[in-house]
């Protein structure tokens, strides 16, 4: 066994060439996969983490029930009806019993807070510049213990949405749109009843989700109840959990519950999560390939060695080494490369990802950044390392399996 | 069966497809000999140093090592057989070319798992003996045939063989290097080692016991030098 190491060590040292480029392949392979999972994972928790930051884990609200033929179906309970010319009225559009919600859920173990919002679009205008925007009544301090809201106030004004009634908190992309630049603006807001309110910026909501900053404006509920001639209402009840995870059961159970709707956000992110395992597929297909490649070149390298070496290896065997050192003897080969090289590729990741982390370049997309969003986890390391030691393994494997089969006598006929 | 006798062939035959290669040949090897093998080329030296080195498989035919009869079956104990019984030498030295020689002749060793200071001590010796102490530490290419063939010599006497085999050992060689070689040869067997030599070289033979005759397959004759 000792003596195999030796064998398989000298020999990787002495045929350095060789060793370095199959090395150099692994490296590669390691480095794109630990850069590239760092990079997309790194973006989609960081999406992630703030959407769930200020959306909340589940949100309970009045869903639109209205069908045309819900009359008709009183009498009537079975049959097809076609109703001409049904004019969409109000229908049931608040949450009535939310007081009870609290209470009751308030003391679940899993819950870490609820907060209330009532929920309503709008125009937003300021000068001759109009924008359509969503409005969202808070309760401030509520809203803050739950969702850390002020954690994206850019002048942490959220007090003075208690303090001032008129007091308003806009999205900065949609703030930019309107050309509004520093707070103490005046903003004319146009309700869906054709009311105008004059209110006046305070602060700045810069989530980074180019999503929400575009559209949403905050405002005390008590000033928006007003507004849009609802008092005492709420249509949206929002509960942040302990755990992520656990937002689909609870949806469910909230929406037998409470009578009303309950979406986690895994429904409600639906459309992202399903473009972020897209792009998981993707990023693993490519580095995938990668390491393919890398590992189809220790192949190669190998099996060159192993018919290189046919007379060695007769020899060997001439001498009283059995299969299965020979066996061992070159997938240690690989597995040395692949030691050596998924190392060595985790400190190249390393210092490409601190280097990358030091890179100030603006993204706008789904989200704004001002560089790379890294997710700088270890196991990203510890899988790539396992990796290139894995397929490494597996590519040495049958070019040391075909050595193991050679027989001394052919080789030294056939050889010179 | 006599109690001296190293390595005794009973009716070993050997067939490839239809045509028989050795045609049942019954030879022995007593402790302390030096034998010969001669014949033609093509005649079928190689092919049963082979079989009598458990390299090959005969198709007919008993081999007893130590008058234990060896099971051809067992392939894990062959190599160990070959490992601690046998000393290999060939017309090529066969010596990797990426290990030093002394790297070369430690190799039977580790296979035992003798430990490397041991294995190394022990290369030294016999490196020194065969006098090549200055040169150990150089790679195959770096070494003159005689002395790679030398090497090969160290190297198949590291385990302390019961039984050398040496197929044409001077095949490659000038007459200085294998006056050498055969010097050396008469040397380990005068200090006990016991050796089969095949060669076609008949002057050789001269410094042998016994000379072993082979014709298609057979053994012809048997001669003992004056
Ligand atoms: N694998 C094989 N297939 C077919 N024929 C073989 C095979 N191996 C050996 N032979 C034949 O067996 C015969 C004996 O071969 P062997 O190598 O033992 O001869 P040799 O006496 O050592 O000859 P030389 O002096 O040339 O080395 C030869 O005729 C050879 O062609
Ligand atoms: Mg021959």
């Amino acid at each position: 066994m000792k003596g195999n190491f030796f064998i398989s060590l000298r020999l990787f040292f002495e045929r350095r060439r060789q060793s370095v480029i199959a090395t150099l392949g692994v490296v590669i392979g390691t480095v794109a996969f630990v850069v590239m999972s760092s990079m997309i994972n790194g973006f989609q928790k960081y999406f992630l983490e703030e959407a769930l930051n200020i959306n909340g884990h589940v949100k309970i609200f009045v869903e639109s029930t209205f069908r045309e033929d819900r009359i008709l179906r009183k009498v009537y309970k079975e049959g097809i009806f076609l109703v001409l010319g049904a004019k969409p009225k109000s229908v049931k559009d608040r949450i009535s019993n939310y007081r009870e919600i609290l209470s009751k859920y308030a003391k679940d173990e899993n819950l870490l807070g609820i907060t209330l919002h009532l929920v309503g679009n709008g125009v937003i205008s300021y000068g001759v510049k109009e924008k359509p925007a969503t409005f969202v009544g808070i309760f401030p301090e509520l809203e803050n213990e739950t969702l850390k809201i002020s954690k994206y106030l850019v002048k942490n004004n959220l007090g003075q949405l208690e303090r001032n009634k008129e007091a308003v908190i806009l999205g900065i992309k949609l703030a930019e749109e309107l050309g509004i630049k520093d707070i103490g603006k005046k903003v004319i807001l146009l309700s869906p009843n054709g009311t105008l309110h004059r209110l006046k910026v305070v602060d700045f909501l810069n989530t980074g989700i180019t999503e929400i900053d575009k559209s949403r404006v905050y405002l005390h509920i008590k000033k928006l109840q007003d507004i849009l001639g609802k008092p005492n209402e709420v249509n949206e009840v929002i509960l942040k959990l302990k755990s992520a995870d656990l937002a689909p059961v609870y949806a469910k159970r909230l929406t037998k519950e409470t009578g009303y709707r309950a979406e986690s956000w895994q429904e409600s992110f639906k459309n992202f999560l399903s473009i972020f395992k897209i792009q998981r597929i993707i990023t693993r297909s490519v580095v995938f390939a990668i390491l393919l490649v890398s590992g189809f070149g220790i192949f190669n390298i190998i099996m060159m060695t192993v018919l290189e070496k046919k007379r060695d290896i007769a020899i060997l065997k001439a001498m009283g080494y059995e299969k299965r050192d020979i066996i061992f003897i070159f997938s240690l080969q690989g597995i040395i490369i692949g030691v050596f090289g998924g190392l060595a590729g985790n400190l190249l990741s390393f210092e490409i990802l601190e280097w990358l982390e030091t890179i100030k370049i603006g993204v706008e997309g789904i989200i704004r950044a001002e560089g790379f969003l890294l997710d700088r986890s270890i196991s990203y390391h510890l899988q790539g390392f396992i990796f290139a030691v894995l397929v490494s393994f597996l590519a040495s494997f049958y070019p040391a399996y075909r050595a193991s089969r050679f027989h001394p006598v052919e080789v030294f006929r056939s050889g010179s | 069966m006599e109690a001296d006798t190293v390595l005794k062939a009973e009716n070993i035959k050997k067939l490839i497809g239809n045509y028989e290669i050795l045609k049942g040949i019954n030879f022995s090897v007593k402790k302390g000999e030096f034998v010969s093998i001669v014949g033609a080329s093509g005649s079928g030296k190689s092919t049963l140093l082979y079989i009598l080195g458990l390299l090959d498989t005969p198709t007919e035919g008993k081999i007893f090592l130590e008058n234990r009869e060896v099971d051809f079956s067992q392939e894990k104990k062959l190599a160990a057989l070959r490992n601690r019984k046998f000393g290999f030498i060939f017309q090529f030295h066969y010596l990797i070319p990426e290990f030093t020689a002394l790297e070369n002749v430690m190799i039977p060793m580790l296979k035992v798992g003798v430990d490397l200071k041991r294995a190394k001590e022990k290369a030294e010796y016999l490196l020194e003996r065969l006098g090549l102490k200055d040169k150990i530490l150089r790679k195959p290419y770096q070494l003159s045939g005689g002395e790679q063939q030398r090497v090969a010599i160290a190297r198949a006497l590291a385990n302390d063989p019961i039984l050398l085999l040496a197929d044409e050992p001077t095949g490659n060689l000038d007459s200085v290097n294998t006056q050498k070689v055969m010097e050396i040869f008469q040397e380990l067997n005068s200090e006990g080692t016991t050796i089969v030599m095949v060669t076609h070289e008949r002057e050789l033979t001269r410094m042998t016991h016994r000379v072993v005759e082979i014709k298609d397959g057979e053994i012809v004759k048997e001669t003992t030098p004056a």
